[in-house]
């Protein structure tokens, strides 16, 4: 395989990355641009651009077992959970053997081999039962180590509010190497005032923002490599057809308990590096069942079975939420600045315009993606990727340069 | 003696599907296993597969041992690999011991291309090389070879992208044929290939499965007269359970206990095609879900069974196409 052939094959993969990585700057220029309160309204803010990569990775590594599987992992939020814990934990120097201070990239891993250890665990187990009893006893699995971590006095004083991280920010990079690394957290994050004398400032949260990103991409390309890898059709035909897998001489168990385990590796590496932004975590934001819902739900939408879906599935959802959030400018906002008072008072069926913007979009996120998940699953059944891949006859890489050679002429 | 089994029985509650079944086959050899519905010869496979686990008896398979006919590469010869003990094998184990099997009721990879779904199974013959996580699976030129020769082999060749399920039926029974075949199988089951296959289709089927008894061992289950006389070196006749004959398709053909219990009494119904439509339907009454009712086996009432001649002309795929 050339270079040139590899250049095209990852052409859209590069067009996506060079998306989200000139994302910050564009944001930025936008918002001291006319168009300033546009993009306040309807462009995401980078803290919930963060929220896309750190949950995106959460959902693909929740696609990776259940989509290409078909083993619907409805407890994967153990795995989250347990990234993001270690991390803080170990930050903390709480977890023996390992000394307050080790570089994170480091605990990062050591939390994903526990996480993919826990996964064996639960995994063999789980793998006994199929179908909807899978998914059943995966969440039973995930709903008691959440209790257990909620009453556990070691993790804090008060383990139901979770733990927090003291100290320094977090490292991203070459551990030990001051100079490749870049410390994450909105606070506690690397900034860079005058970037190679370009006199550009990199906030904090930029910084993090491609630290983290840096993270997302390097795991999306281990997942997708081991998609492609001969491990991988095996798990996409006992998708398929398990009892023919076996019949040809697939000891199917062993490969569900292998892509269960990587899948774990991976969402533990999505907890990690959210913790290590957040420097906080609580058992409602990892270890809850509903953290395993939001990847479920921006699974479907960005489409099951493609692995890059879940995370345009997710930056669906947070573009969503940043919209209908008064946190950030939003929607709401949007209109109430923009739009005439006296429109806002006027009386619409005995209520005011103003009150009822205020009650049906701001922090309404919750309602409107429910009504999109279902309109999803009725019809766009294949979610975002799928459909778009249906179209096209393939995936998107192999597709779109060709199509777009077909319109060139 | 490839394989062997040893009073092999299996009980489900109280119904015994098969029962005390002393068979051997010789490497080789393309023996037709027949009987009526719910006579246990799905079972029978299934035990043979590892997919049931039997309640007695032992099955004993010897891959390599005096391997007739050639075509099973490596050590042949001297029959030194020994026998083998499967009778608590999992279905991949009997796999990867070379016994492979096609399916009654298609059991493909629906999604895939037809290419793909004979190369996920040569794949799995080379058994570690499905663990090579950071391998692009491109890379195994291996794989793609053999996939296309058994396409080849089978008529599917030109079909190799297509998507499995948007196959027409009688491809699909070719391919189950195809996936079997790229196990590279030492004993190749096949469960009723012509199952629902239109007249014109049986004689490609029986050409495929002459062809690959060439250099296959293979089991049959046949419920088509014609075809199980014409192409079989022996047949083998379970009836609830039992195996009641088993011999030389002549011998077997003008054996009483057969035609009492298999043919029905042929000669004592009369008319046969009134028969046969009903016949499907009221069948025995213990079928095991497997055969579940869907085809006419009893040729009853007709002149004996032999002629493969009339082969098509006699096997219309009645309730076949309601699948």
């Amino acid at each position: 395989m050339t270079l040139a052939d590899y250049a095209r094959d990852h052409a859209v993969h590069a067009a996506v990355v060079l998306v989200f990585f000139l994302y910050p700057p564009v944001n930025g220029a936008l918002e001291s641009s006319p168009l300033a309160a546009e993009t306040a309204a309807f462009l995401p803010g980078i803290t919930f651009m963060i929220a896309v990569l750190y949950m995106g990775l959460f959902a693909m590594s929740f696609d990776f077992v259940s989509g290409y599987t078909g083993y619907l992992s409805f407890g994967h939020a153990a795995f989250y959970g347990t990234g993001a814990y270690f991390v803080v934990l170990a930050a903390n120097g709480q977890i023996p053997g390992i000394p307050g201070g080790t570089p994170f990239m480091i605990t990062l891993l050591l939390g994903a081999l526990l996480a993919a250890l826990l996964a064996l665990v639960i995994g063999s187990v789980s793998f006994r039962l199929t179908g909807v009893y899978f998914a059943m006893i995966t969440l039973g699995f995930a709903q008691v180590i959440y209790e257990l971590i909620r009453s556990w006095g070691y993790v804090s004083t008060n383990p139901q509010e979770g733990a927090t991280i003291g100290g320094d920010g977090l490292a991203i990079g070459v551990p030990y190497v001051d100079a490749l690394s870049l410390r994450v957290g909105r606070l506690t994050g690397t900034s860079v005032e005058n970037l190679l004398g370009l006199g550009i400032d990199v906030s904090a949260t930029v910084v993090s923002y491609y630290a983290l990103g840096a993270v997302v991409l390097a795991s999306y390309f281990a997942m997708q490599r081991i998609l492609h890898s001969p491990f991988g059709r095996v798990m996409v035909a006992i998708r398929e057809n398990e009892e023919r897998a076996r019949a040809v001489g697939y000891p199917t168990y062993r490969f569900k308990l292998a892509a269960f385990a990587i899948s774990g590796f991976f969402g533990a590496v999505a907890g990690g590096i959210f913790a290590a932004y957040a420097r906080s975590v609580s058992p409602d934001n990892s270890y809850f069942f509903l953290v395993t819902a939001d990847a479920l739900i921006t699974t479907i939408i960005g489409g099951f079975g493609t692995l890059a879906g879940p995370l345009f599935g997710t930056a669906f959802h947070q573009w969503l939420e940043d919209v209908l959030s008064t946190e950030s400018g939003g929607l709401a906002t949007y209109i109430r600045e923009g739009v005439p008072a006296t429109v806002l008072e006027t009386d619409v069926f005995g209520l005011s315009v103003e009150l009822f913007v205020n009650t049906a979009l701001a922090g309404r996120a919750p309602l409107y993606l429910g009504i999109v998940f279902v309109l999803f699953v009725l019809f766009v059944p294949n979610g975002i990727l799928g459909t778009v891949r249906d179209r096209l006859g393939g995936t998107v890489g192999k597709r779109l340069p060709e199509r777009l050679r077909r319109y060139r002429r | 003696m490839l394989l062997e089994t040893d009073g092999l029985t299996k009980r489900f509650g109280g119904i015994t599907a098969v029962d005390g079944v002393d068979f051997a086959l010789e490497s080789g050899e393309l023996c037709s296993l027949i009987g009526p519905n719910g006579a246990g010869k799905t079972t029978f496979f299934n035990l043979l597969t590892g997919v049931l686990e039997p309640s007695d008896g032992a099955i004993r398979f010897a891959p390599g041992a005096g391997a007739g006919e050639g075509g099973q590469a490596g050590e042949g010869g001297d029959g030194g690999v020994g026998t083998r003990d499967i009778t608590d094998a999992s279905p991949h184990e009997t796999a990867l011991a070379g016994i492979h099997r096609s399916y009654q009721i298609t059991n493909l990879f629906p999604t895939l291309t037809v290419l793909e779904n004979v190369r996920i199974a040569a794949q799995a013959a080379r058994g570690g090389d499905a663990w090579k996580l950071w391998r692009n699976v491109r890379s195994f030129d291996a794989h793609y070879e053999e996939a296309h020769q058994i396409l080849d082999r089978i008529g599917l060749d030109g079909a190799a992208d297509a998507v499995a399920e948007n196959l027409s039926h009688g491809e699909k029974r070719s391919l189950e044929v195809g996936v079997a075949l790229a196990g590279d199988p030492d004993l190749l089951l096949l469960d009723e290939p012509t199952a629902g296959v239109s007249s014109e289709g049986v004689d490609d089927v029986v050409a495929l499965i002459e062809d690959v008894a060439a250099d296959h061992s293979v089991m049959l289950i046949e419920h088509n007269m014609d075809v199980v006389m014409g192409i079989s070196d022996r047949i083998a006749v379970l009836h609830r359970g039992e195996l009641i004959a088993d011999g030389p398709p002549e011998s077997v053909r003008n054996d009483p206990a057969v035609r009492e219990a298999y043919l029905g009494g042929y000669g004592r119904e009369g008319d046969a095609t009134g028969e046969e439509q009903s016949g499907g339907t009221d069948g025995d009454g213990s079928a095991a879900a497997t055969d579940g009712g869907r085809r006419v086996d009893r040729p009853t009432g007709r002149a004996p069974p032999a002629e493969r001649g009339r082969a098509s002309g006699r096997t219309p795929n009645r309730g076949g196409g309601g699948r």
